[in-house]
């Protein structure tokens, strides 16, 4: 009996026992999709991120094996929330500056893969059918083709306990949408919905919730008899708009002695994000994002209304 | 080489993401405790505190010169620890418990698997190890406690610190610690000794959990 071969079977090159990533192959499109899984909160924890960077080492060591690189969520309504915070709090009580460092550096190698993805003849997409908070809209941000379903939703809360993505988010902003866009992302904390994203340049593509998975193929199948075009196109708009490591460690370096700079209240607020997505994941029905809209409202209004913010309570 | 703290932060991030994770931890950041199961807790942390300085002298009294800081460091944090079994008391109290029923009350066998490491450890792994044991109890009370507090505090309607100064104190000076502790851990470049920090700490975050659990 003649053995059909498994279109779906990812190449043994690429797979590994891999705890927080999942893998999916289409043999068809030589189209690898990543889904993250970190549980219960979706973040870039040390761990997930050295899977990742393995995965990343991977497909460098093999030119021509991949095509098309899709990195999606397998959480149930979060893309991902970025950097974890629990470690953060952790480094800045220890008043550990080197190896926040380290963190946020390890945070730029894999900054660095995405953003020359193009030059190792991969084209990359992100499904991003959750929440996409910080770091993890800053990785989404790097692939060359941005998609949301409606439902999503996505920002740059940092300000609001006094920091700034630092992982390349003022570098990706600033190329695809530009400064005022970029100001107003980052230094308002804003949550902006898939369609509010779309307007400003910043998502490639929105579609309905359910639908991504299917409009991946779609835009790939599309592709494919153009692609060396394409790959040639993404080097050469590198190129136009280049972003450079030197650039990405200076920026990451800041960051990282800012967050130095938080104080217990900063932290607190920290903690308190991570407490509201602790109890979405048990079940309530507002999180992270609902967070930072009542932080957003705490200040625009209640501040100035009473002179009094809930956040004033905490010391 | 990199110091020896960013080494323990990366190779327990995963045990202290299981604690972080473990459902009973999730619950109590983000539903608190009743009053019972409060009282539970507290008087299975009487234990931890109680044992806290016995633990630290065991280990004190077996580090060779080599390690002489950690020797040092441990005097002035015991120093710092004693009397704070008496914050739990009085929280005990405002919550209904005597300071007799606390003093009666038998822990959990995962208590006693806790403590019995801890000192067995310092005796017979290595006396280093109990730096796991402070680590891995102070990132739990500076990074988690916080928001523990906030949560028990709603839970329960309490006021102020009344009834969780012990918790809501140590999420303030375990911060403090932590950076001492950072310090001390840098100084420490035998193998052995980290090798037996490591241990105590994944097994601390781990048995941590089970005793939230517990609860």
């Amino acid at each position: 009996m003649n053995e059909v071969a498994d279109s779906t079977l990812v190449p043994s090159a690429l797979s590994r026992p891999y705890r927080y990533v999942r893998l999916e192959w289409n043999a068809e499109f030589a189209m690898l999709t990543v889904r993250m899984g970190v549980r219960p909160i979706q973040c870039y924890s040390l761990a997930a991120m050295a899977e990742l960077q393995q995965l990343f080492n991977d497909i460098s060591a093999n030119p021509g094996l991949i095509r098309h690189f899709v990195m999606a969520s397998d959480v149930q309504g979060v893309f991902n929330f970025g950097g974890d915070l629990s470690l953060f709090v952790l480094l800045v009580r220890a008043r550990d500056l080197e190896s926040l460092r380290l963190y946020a550096r390890r945070c730029i190698d894999l900054v660095w893969w995405w953003e020359t993805a193009a030059t190792l003849g991969v084209h990359t997409t992100a499904l991003v059918q959750g929440d996409a908070l910080g770091g993890g809209l800053e990785s989404a941000l790097l692939h060359h083709t941005v998609i949301f379903e409606r439902g999503a939703q996505a920002g740059y809360p940092e300000v609001l306990f006094n920091l700034f993505p630092g992982m390349g988010g003022w570098n990706l902003t600033i190329r695809k949408c530009g400064h005022a866009v970029a100001n107003d992302m980052i230094l308002t904390g804003q949550v902006y919905t898939a369609d509010q994203l779309l307007r400003r340049g910043l998502v490639d593509h929105v579609v309905e919730d359910g639908t991504g998975a299917a409009a991946v193929q779609d835009i790939v199948r599309h592709m494919e008899p153009r692609f060396r075009g394409v790959i040639a196109a993404l080097q050469a708009r590198r190129m136009a708009a280049p972003i450079s490591h030197e650039n990405l460690l200076a920026i990451v370096d800041h960051w990282a002695v800012t967050a130095m700079s938080l104080t217990t209240r900063d932290m607190r607020l920290m903690e308190r994000l991570a407490r509201a997505q602790v109890r979405k994941v048990g079940g309530a029905g507002e999180g992270a994002v609902e967070e930072i809209k009542r932080m957003e409202l705490d200040t625009a209004w209640g501040f100035e209304r009473t002179g009094l913010s809930e956040w004033s309570t905490l010391t | 080489m990199s110091a020896f703290f960013m080494e323990l932060v990366s190779r327990t991030d995963e045990a202290r993401r299981e604690f972080e994770t473990n459902s009973r931890v999730l619950d109590i950041v983000a539903n608190g405790l009743n009053l019972e199961r409060y009282r539970k807790l507290l008087l299975e942390l009487y234990h931890v505190v109680w044992h806290f300085n016995p633990t630290c002298a065991a280990a004190a009294c077996r580090i060779t010169d080599q390690h002489r800081d950690v020797r040092y460091f441990l005097y002035d944090h015991m120093n710092e620890e004693k009397g704070h079994e008496e914050w739990v008391l009085n929280d005990l109290q405002v919550v209904g418990v005597s300071g007799e029923q606390a003093r009666a009350y038998e822990p959990t066998l995962v208590m006693l698997g806790l403590n019995g490491y801890n000192y067995w450890s310092a005796d017979r792994r290595h006396p280093c190890s109990v730096l796991g044991m402070l680590y891995a109890l102070e990132v739990v009370a500076s990074v988690y406690g916080g928001q523990m507090t906030a949560a028990i505090t709603e839970s329960l309607l309490l006021e102020g610190d009344r009834g969780i100064s012990f918790i809501s104190s140590h999420a303030t000076l375990d911060a403090e610690h932590l950076a001492d502790l950072r310090v001390v851990l840098n100084k420490i470049e035998d193998e052995p000794a980290q090798a037996a920090v490591i241990e105590s700490t994944v097994f601390n975050f781990h048995q941590f959990g089970r005793v939230l659990e517990s609860v």
